[in-house]
């Protein structure tokens, strides 16, 4: 292997990670070690995360430069970050709280990246503190995309089984399969108000204790909405759907507290973006996009030190670094690796060639199903035209039959 | 930064495939290539699979083909693998041990069924499933070819394993052609889309392409008059060119050819790596 393995950073249910040096480049990386399972086969997490990884190639995004596979086990080669942000606001924060101008940063970058996901046609699944990642320079990155998913036609179905539930949206909480984009937008908002305060904002027991934390700070919705959320979740049998109806009946009816109440220490401008992140009906939430656009970011006058748009700060810290003699010259230096293109690194597989066309194609079948919308009319105006014109009859059908 | 939505063939890999490279002449590995995607139909039906796992085994399956030669994987394996994959895709997970009992079961179905029809017409001898034996190897056997299967179909296609289904194109475009009070023409396209997951055009054509051939076929089929002269051809609504959807047409018609007993014998010989190997050791001889 072309990396040295280093000390051990931490072990999840199916991967072991460790800190690594490339032996080439000297850079320090994360090695994922995923342990091929003779029960399972590969495990469904590492097949997300690599096919939906080597597509998001953002600075808000942890990179996955490498995917190394043997016999037995898989490594995932990863961009090194420090580490994650929970650890970080314990380090740094004033009990957990950080201060706004980090806060500012942190939610811009944590947002910059979700929407490049959703953009993308990934929908995260699993973004909380301990998922995204920060590294020395300030910068914060999404991690472990072992649940995501990509997107496409909403008629899918997806697992309800989704999301740490402190950070699941309460459409997911009560059962729904058919959610979207907005299902991370929920969690970004229990961040925001977690790096805010330094607590997490909303913490359950179980999925219906969770509904409640939530309901007692934004208030319980009204039971049209619930019902609707219920409802489109349950099975259509007229069983499911009563039995969905009429659980909805039992939530006690809690008023909203604002915001404003919860987390004395934010600015309004903080606040309006909270409450938009945190909207209880799904279709209501801010996307994630358009939160970037938000007078939080854009208006200089709220935080302390303003900056310009896209150019973020970074916050103030600095921490000696275990590798600074490492680290120190070969920054400006680009590994060799990173500058060939991902796929190339990969075994011979179906040409991306061709699929670009196609992705260009798909680009202007786009904005031909604007032009479409119009060209429907006149087509069906023609169709009936010319089905009257010759009787109704079979008219038209054959022109440019070969023979089949 | 545009994400790829899904790989296509190259040329390259359309004019010579791996397995022809091999000596497997292009209409055996057409017939493989067949019959492998309706063993993962009939799996994922006795299976109770969701129908877009099942879909999306079967296109991961064909572009495999782009990518490997049949003499170095039989399609039985790699067709319990693209199955098994799919459903960890859709989040539909099945269990191994239920997959290979139902690829086990449908093979010796296919096997009794070819046998007894050549053997003679009148006496038709009951099937009878006989189950592996509980101590035997040959479900370890099965279950580590699975797993190599599995591992192989991602690494061979660089874990490009996203698939875009045409289901809710086809939906979209009936609405925009008026077509959706006609129950025929969308009941039999949806059908045209699902039997051209058994050829290869979901890894050679784009999805609007393919959903435009489905339309024409059922329109064709059941003589309803869209608009087809130039300038007003319907299919350039959709962003589709004339030829593509007629070569679409022709794989999908392809498939209802008649065909005599001695090709279905033909291909369950050949289910497995070794059976192709034989398969080609004969034919060598022979030239």
């Amino acid at each position: 292997m072309n990396y040295i393995q280093l000390e051990k950073l931490g072990e999840g249910t199916y991967a072991t990670v460790y800190k690594g040096r490339s032996r080439t480049t000297n850079e320090i990386v994360a090695l994922k070690e995923i342990h091929l399972d003779a029960e399972e086969g590969t495990p469904s997490t590492a097949i997300r995360e690599i096919s939906l990884m080597k597509e998001l190639k953002h600075v808000n995004i942890v990179r996955l430069y490498d995917v190394i596979h043997t016999e037995t086990k898989l490594v995932l080669i990863f961009e090194y970050c420090d580490r994650d942000l929970k650890k970080y606001m314990d380090a740094h924060g004033d009990r957990g709280a950080l201060d706004p101008v980090t806060v500012r940063s942190f939610m811009y970058q944590l947002l910059k990246g979700t929407a490049f996901c959703h953009e993308n046609r990934v929908l995260h699944r699993d973004l909380k503190p301990q998922n995204l990642l920060i590294n020395r320079k300030g910068e914060l990155k999404l991690g472990d995309f072992g649940l995501a998913r990509a997107f496409g036609v909403p008629v899918n179905t997806f697992s309800n089984e989704v999301v740490t539930l402190w950070y699941r949206a309460p459409d997911v909480l009560l059962g729904s399969r058919t959610y979207s984009t907005s299902i991370d937008v929920w969690s970004c908002g229990c961040i925001f108000a977690e790096m805010i305060s330094g607590v997490p904002l909303f913490r359950g027991r179980d999925n219906q204790d969770q509904l409640l934390h939530i309901m007692r700070i934004i208030g319980t919705p009204d039971e049209r909405l619930l019902r609707k959320i219920a409802t489109e979740a349950a099975p259509s049998t007229p069983e499911g759907q009563q039995q969905a109806a009429n659980a909805c009946k039992q939530y006690p009816r809690y008023p909203k507290i604002p915001f404003q109440q919860v987390l004395p220490k934010a600015s309004p401008q903080a606040i309006d973006l909270l409450e938009r992140l945190l909207q209880f009906d799904p279709n209501k939430r801010i996307s994630a996009a358009e939160a970037l656009n938000h007078p939080y970011f854009t208006s200089t006058a709220a935080p302390p030190h303003p900056f310009p748009i896209g150019a973020m700060a970074p916050p103030q810290y600095n921490y000696p670094h275990p590798h600074a003699a490492i680290h120190g010259p070969q920054v400006a230096h680009v590994p060799p690796f990173m500058t060939q293109p991902f796929e190339n690194r990969f075994p011979p597989h179906l040409s991306m060639h061709q699929h670009h066309e196609n992705q260009m194609r798909l680009q202007r079948q786009r904005e031909a199903a604007q032009a479409q919308a119009q060209a429907q009319a006149q087509a069906q105006a023609q169709a009936q035209a010319q089905a009257q014109a010759q009787g109704g009859g079979q008219g038209d059908m054959h022109t440019g039959t070969g023979n089949w | 930064m545009s994400v790829p939505l899904y790989p296509l063939a190259s040329l390259e890999q359309i004019e010579e495939t791996p397995s022809l490279k091999d000596g497997i002449p292009y209409d055996l590995e057409e017939d493989l290539r067949a019959y492998g995607c309706k063993l993962i139909h009939q799996a994922g039906i006795l299976l109770k699979q969701k129908q877009v796992a099942v879909a999306t085994a079967q296109i991961l399956f064909q572009r495999f083909w782009f990518v490997t030669s049949m003499k170095q994987f039989g399609i039985g394996d790699v067709g319990m693998g693209a199955l098994y994959l799919a459903s960890k895709l859709e989040e539909c997970p099945i269990r191994m041990r239920d997959l290979i009992n139902v690829y086990d079961l449908l093979l010796q179905q296919a096997t009794h069924s070819s046998t007894s029809k050549l053997v003679s017409q009148s006496k038709h001898a009951v099937f009878k499933y006989t189950p592996m034996s509980y101590f035997g190897s040959t479900f370890y056997d099965l279950k580590d070819a699975l797993v190599v299967a599995e591992m192989q179909i991602l690494k061979r296609l660089g874990f490009h394993v996203n698939v875009v289904l045409p289901y809710g194109t086809l939906v979209n475009y009936l609405r925009v052609l008026g077509l959706t009070s006609k129950e025929t023409v969308c009941s039999r396209a949806w059908g045209y889309l699902n039997d051209a997951l058994q050829t290869p055009v979901y890894a050679l054509y784009a999805v609007p392409t393919i959903v435009c051939a489905a339309i024409l076929l059922a329109t064709r089929h059941l003589g309803i008059p869209l608009p087809s002269t130039p300038p007003n051809c319907w299919w350039e609504l959709f962003d589709a060119d004339w030829e593509d959807v007629w070569s679409v047409c022709g794989h999908v018609m392809r498939l209802y050819r008649e065909r005599d007993a001695s090709d279905q014998t033909r291909l369950l010989s050949m289910v497995s790596k070794k059976g192709v190997r034989k398969w080609l050791d004969d034919h060598a001889v022979l030239n």
